[in-house]
């Protein structure tokens, strides 16, 4: 499960946010997943909800927006959205790297990233901070 | 922030009103770093490193050791090793006499470019010119780790059935060489190789694939000049 790697990465930087700014409540992260990556939504926030569950960061939720692929062709100078393979066994179709426009082998120029995009928080009012 | 000089700023804000802040932070870098770091090192020692990756018995320990017993008495070959639990493995290609690192993965589903670092500053890295990196058997974890190798080589087998490369198609993506092994098993197993191969292809129109019969010796001259041209 490189879910598992992946959210662990995730949780360590949002742990270095909230050490950071002790007067903000984490409430959201928002990540982007590309269509070239095998990583796995619900998987990811499974580990992501397991993995929180005793931290300070806790009951924040994760938001996944998906990104579609795009190819560049060297061969033909195509740039845009892949050749997608239907009806294979899943159902789902599956962006190739074969280049829509000549059939030769184009290379992903979007669509492979894996990142942390924003964090949502509340700032609890900084007076109740202090009288504590 | 909770710098106390900051309470006239805060105290407009309510306690539950919603911030936004842009936070761009690749999950994939860290990785992605120590794998470059690896391959810089590698190029300085003139030496090419393979990953190969691929389904839990498709072959990669008997491919890698029939390329060993090919290679090591022409050029220095160092064997990586990830396997979960067992040594066996790295026994089985520690038994050709080169250097050969376990590497024992802790949440035993992927090598990734730290565990492969740390492995390089444990061996004498002079006089080596190959490296095989044998990943974890597991089709859909390493596409996203890259570790510093030069290629990536994915070991299928024809007993995983006529549709494997459909059900798992990012590991094709990311990789240049892909053998297609057990083909001594096709008949049995009514799998076309032609099919596999067109699957490949239809991924990735570029990539080489080679079929191969570990067991038979068949196919093994054509992996072996394909990763020493690399
Ligand atoms: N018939 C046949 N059997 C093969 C061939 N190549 C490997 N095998 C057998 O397949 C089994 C698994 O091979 P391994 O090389 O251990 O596979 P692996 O990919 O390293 O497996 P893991 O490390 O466990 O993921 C062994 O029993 C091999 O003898 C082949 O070309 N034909
Ligand atoms: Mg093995
Ligand atoms: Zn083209």
């Amino acid at each position: 499960m490189h879910e598992f790697s992946i959210a662990s990465g995730l949780i360590e930087k949002l742990l270095d946010f909230a050490e950071k700014n002790p007067d903000k409540k984490l409430v959201e992260v928002r990540v982007a997943i590309g269509e070239f990556t095998q990583i796995e939504e619900e998987q990811l926030r499974f580990c992501y909800e397991s993995i929180i569950s005793e931290m300070p960061i806790a009951g924040s939720t994760l938001t996944i927006e998906a990104v579609l692929g795009k190819v560049a062709c060297p061969h033909c100078s195509y740039s845009g959205p892949p050749k997608y393979w239907e009806g294979v066994i899943s159902g789902t179709p599956i962006a190739t790297l074969e280049c829509p426009r000549c059939g030769k082998a184009a290379r992903a120029s979007e669509g492979e990233e894996c990142a942390i995009r924003s964090v949502r928080y509340t700032q609890p009012n900084e007076i109740t901070e202090l009288t504590r | 922030m909770a710098q106390q000089g900051a309470v006239q700023v805060t105290l407009e804000a309510s306690p539950d009103e919603i911030y936004d802040i842009e936070l761009e932070h690749s999950l994939l870098e860290a990785n992605g770093k120590l794998a470059v770091e690896n391959r810089t090192l590698l190029d300085k020692h003139g030496i090419t490193a393979i990953d190969f990756m691929g389904a839990i018995g498709s072959g990669k320990t008997t491919l890698i050791t029939k390329l060993v017993e090919k290679l090591k008495d022409q050029i220095g070959v160092a064997v990586f090793n990830g396997d979960a639990t067992t040594s066996n493995d790295a026994d089985a290609i520690a038994a050709q006499n080169v250097p050969v690192v376990q590497i024992a993965t802790i949440n035993g589903c992927h090598l990734d470019a730290n565990l492969v670092g740390k492995g390089l500053r444990k061996i004498e890295l002079e006089n080596l010119k190959m490296i095989f990196i044998e990943n974890i058997g597991n089709l859909i974890c390493p596409a996203e780790f890259p570790l510093g190798s030069k290629a990536r080589v994915v070991v299928v087998s024809v007993t995983e059935g006529p549709w494997m490369v459909r059900k798992h198609p990012h590991m094709f993506l990311g990789a240049q060489v892909v053998v297609i092994n057990k083909i001594d098993l096709a008949e049995a197993m009514e799998v076309s190789v032609e099919q596999l191969i067109n699957d490949v292809h239809a991924l990735k129109p570029d990539i080489k694939v080679i079929p191969t019969s570990c067991k038979r010796g068949a196919g093994l001259d054509e992996v072996t000049e394909t990763l020493l041209a690399i």
